[in-house]
């Protein structure tokens, strides 16, 4: 049986008059057991561009990644293959009404590769149809508790418009959990980013097809260690305190705030998605009411919720205090999240300077983050900068943009940005 | 639902023991438990999975009752905190009360900028307005180790022993009074052993706490106090009088013919020149009768509330304007409530310990308000 556990790491004293109240809450989940081990259904789909540049050969290395990952999906799931170019088809199994997708057992493994190894690349790609038809196979079984995908692409959403793809993403926000990959470098990081983003999933480029198989089977594998399906983070605050905001901040950035859903009236739920034996960080930023010098309050409850059951629970707290010496210092934990969100917004908005021509912010931008990455000891961030950029000074964050840089260098910075570093010591 | 189980009423035969009318499929009479030949299948437990069950009785127990948030009165979670908003429940030791009978009640609170309350109270009382009640409060001296161990070790023992001491049987005046001061001064001792014996032995920091008792006997106070906790007569009728006199350097410097005002804002004004514990430089109180004649408050209380209107006038106008504001009546919990939120609101810097007895008719507000 899964088990949580949750730590707190706060500065819980405020001056007098204060009122925002800071702190990063580790979840930390143990014995989570395989996916479907705590009963409940789960569905795999496999969602592969097919599209007409895809060329010969990142389709046969789709191909085989597919059929690789096909291997890691255990006996038992539901499972579907989606083929996608200008319209989405459903490769496996072949299904006319009724449930669009099988249970996994060797002679659907058998099909499933048969139908795989019949891919050809051609025509366009409309990656909202796609998810559509996604979304549709993982309804048509009823019961499925938890819904995992895997979409890998290699160009730009050319034959629908970003309203229809918005659409799709936001019609699909809760259905299913997507993790997201790009071949080569014709597709675009934003475009599959806001899919995992909204998805709870993850993206990465991978640059060479031969890397491919080996990416699909570790995302399977990943997603069959999830035995804890859909989970809630629930943060609960005082009458009158206001939640600035809720980030995730490690492994990876994510701003929760906007996808909160009200739970009573001073609980607000965040969708965590399924859980392996994994810990997460998330950051709360609470506003109360300012307090006497002396008071104590609860500032949060932050809660894991998984089927609706508070399955643990961290306190932050507010303790308001004349002393300076314990009202200025800041938690180590939070200037440290807080330098790798910023360090992800400078990298985003640096690259996004420089693919729009305007050298001068994407100096400034990649700069700061040459310095965040330095500060906060995030060294694959640091490594991923140097290929764009060259450093002058690391602790004055003085850089010059490179020349001439590898796309898939930069693409791999720009997938790359969200990931954090937990706190060194 | 008796409709829809009417009609699936099972066909009934008839006990030939006793007569008794049973269901079809029962094997032995519900009746007289003889043996029976059934004529059909019992039917299945449940005739659906989700067919409503009807129980004969409520399943759930009554929750037990959970303690209530003095902030906002929303309910105090496992967790020690408010599910509404948020404050942080008052401990067991960070404020209580007690009210041993209608007319006897006090209330002792940590405040608001101290960590702990090393404020004490301790009352007892019988039931009779004006007959008999023992209000003892201690304030610990917030420098000295476990005070606030200390300070309640002092008051309890204290009140045991004023309320054990009550004379019995004695007709003459001026003997009862005797009676009750050795009373008191004794209790000031065995209130001193009390600190003494929750003190560490090795400690440099010997718990210290101030004194202040009244003893109710008959429509007679006697009251005695070591330090700077008060005690007061509140009139109803403007004749409001402190009767305890405080063992500070204020004290000392008002009886050099500084006006109190001035006395008790100077620096040194809260050093105590004397205490209960280990380094106790003298024991002996300072003791006070008084005759009850009209209708008014007896208080005992620490520091925490007389600072905020110390001349007797000014806590009068605070015990007017409180009862004008809360209850109607004299409810001396109540107001005793109602004081100790008053401090608070006024900066609450200190503990606050509140103790009081209602002599007299519950009052008349009219007369208050005009």
């Amino acid at each position: 049986m899964a088990e949580f556990t949750s730590a707190v790491y706060q500065n819980e004293f405020l001056p007098d008059g204060g009122t925002d109240v800071n702190a990063i809450v580790t979840v930390t989940c143990t014995n989570a057991g395989m996916a479907g081990s705590n009963g409940g259904n789960v569905g795999e789909i496999i969602i592969v561009d097919t599209s007409g540049s895809m060329g010969e050969t990142n389709m046969e290395a789709a191909k085989n990644a597919a059929i690789v990952a096909l291997d890691h999906i255990v006996d038992g799931t539901w499972f579907a293959v989606v083929a996608g170019n200008h319209q989405a088809y459903l490769a496996y199994p072949m299904a006319r009404g009724g449930a669009g997708m099988v249970r996994m057992d060797a002679n659907t493994r058998f099909q499933a590769a048969q139908a795989i190894r019949y891919f050809h690349a051609d025509g366009g790609t409309a990656i909202g149809s796609w998810l559509n038809l996604t979304r549709a196979l993982f309804q048509s079984v009823p019961g499925l508790t938890q819904k995992h995908a895997i979409l890998l692409t290699d160009g730009e959403n050319h034959n629908e418009t970003p309203q229809q793809l918005d659409a799709a993403i936001r019609a699909s926000i809760g259905q299913f959990q997507c993790d997201t990959r790009g071949i080569g470098i014709d597709w675009k990081v934003n475009e599959i980013r806001k899919v995992a983003q909204a998805l709870l999933g993850t993206v990465d480029i991978i640059p060479h097809s031969s890397e491919l198989p080996a990416a699909f089977a570790t995302l399977m594998q990943r997603s069959m260690s999830r035995g804890v399906s859909a989970a809630e983070l629930r943060v609960w605050v005082p009458q009158g305190a206001e939640i600035l905001f809720v980030r995730q901040v490690s492994p990876t950035v994510e701003d929760l705030t906007a996808r909160s859903t009200q739970v009573n009236a001073l609980t607000t739920a965040y969708p965590t998605g399924a859980w392996t034996d994994e810990s997460r960080d998330y950051h709360v930023s609470v506003r109360l009411p300012a307090r006497g010098v002396g008071q104590e309050q609860l500032a949060a409850r932050v809660q894991l919720a998984v089927a609706g059951q508070v399955v643990t629970q961290g306190l932050v707290k507010a303790k308001w205090s004349s002393d300076d010496t314990l009202t200025t210092r800041i938690n180590p934990a939070v200037a440290h999240y807080t330098g790798q969100t910023e360090l992800a917004d400078a990298i985003q908005q640096g690259l996004a300077a420089k693919a729009s021509g305007d050298d001068r912010t994407a100096t400034v931008k990649l700069g700061r983050a040459v310095q965040l990455a330095k500060e906060t000891g995030n060294d694959e961030a640091t490594a991923k900068l140097r290929k764009v950029v060259d450093v002058t000074d690391e602790d004055a964050g003085t850089v010059r943009l490179k020349k001439s840089v590898d796309r898939a260098d930069e693409m791999a910075l720009d997938t790359a940005s969200t990931k954090t570093t937990r706190i060194r010591g | 639902m008796t409709d829809d189980l009417t009609h699936r009423r099972p066909t009934m035969i008839r006990c030939q023991s006793c007569g008794e009318d049973v269901a079809g499929f029962e094997a032995y009479c519900e009746g007289c438990g003889a043996e029976l030949t059934p004529i059909m299948l019992a039917p299945p437990e449940y005739e659906e999975a989700d067919s409503p069950l009807e129980p004969t009785r409520a399943v759930s127990t009554p929750a037990p009752t959970r303690p209530r948030c003095r902030e906002c009165g929303g309910a105090i979670d496992d967790d020690g905190y408010c599910e509404v908003c948020g404050t942080k429940a008052a401990s067991d030791r960070d404020h209580y009360e007690e009210a041993p009978a209608p007319w006897v009640a006090g209330s002792c609170d940590r405040g608001i900028r101290h960590r702990r309350n090393e404020d004490a109270l301790a009352l007892s009382a019988a039931v009779v307005p004006g007959s008999r009640a023992v209000l003892v409060v201690c304030d610990g001296v917030s420098t000295s180790d476990d005070s606030d161990v200390a300070s309640l070790a002092a008051a309890r023992a204290a009140r045991d022993l004023l309320t054990e001491r009550q004379p019995q049987g004695i007709a003459d005046p001026a003997g009862r009074d005797r009676a009750l001061r050795e009373a008191l001064t004794e209790a000031v001792r065995v209130a001193n052993e009390s600190v003494i014996a929750v003190t560490a032995a090795e400690t440099r920091n010997a718990a210290s706490c101030t004194f202040a008792a009244a003893v109710v006997h008959e429509g007679r106070v006697i009251c005695a106090n070591v330090g700077d906790s008060r005690v007061y007569w509140i009139s109803d009728h403007g004749s409001s009088q402190l009767l305890s006199r405080d063992d500070s350097v204020a004290q000392m410097h008002i009886e050099l013919g500084l006006s109190r005002e001035e006395a008790e804002s100077s620096p040194h004004a809260h050093a105590i020149t004397k205490w209960l514990g280990r380094d106790a430089p003298d024991l002996a109180p300072t003791l006070r009768s008084l005759e009850v004649t009209e209708s008014g408050w007896l208080v005992v209380c620490s520091d925490g509330l007389w600072n905020y209107a110390s001349e007797p006038e000014d806590l009068e106008r605070v015990f007017a304007e409180s009862l004008l504001r809360r209850t109607p009546g004299a409810d001396p919990l109540i107001l005793a409530d109602t004081l100790v939120r008053w401090a608070c609101t006024q900066g609450g810097r200190d503990n606050i310990t509140v103790a009081l007895a209602r002599f007299g008719d519950p009052l008349d507000l009219s007369v208050l308000a005009g």
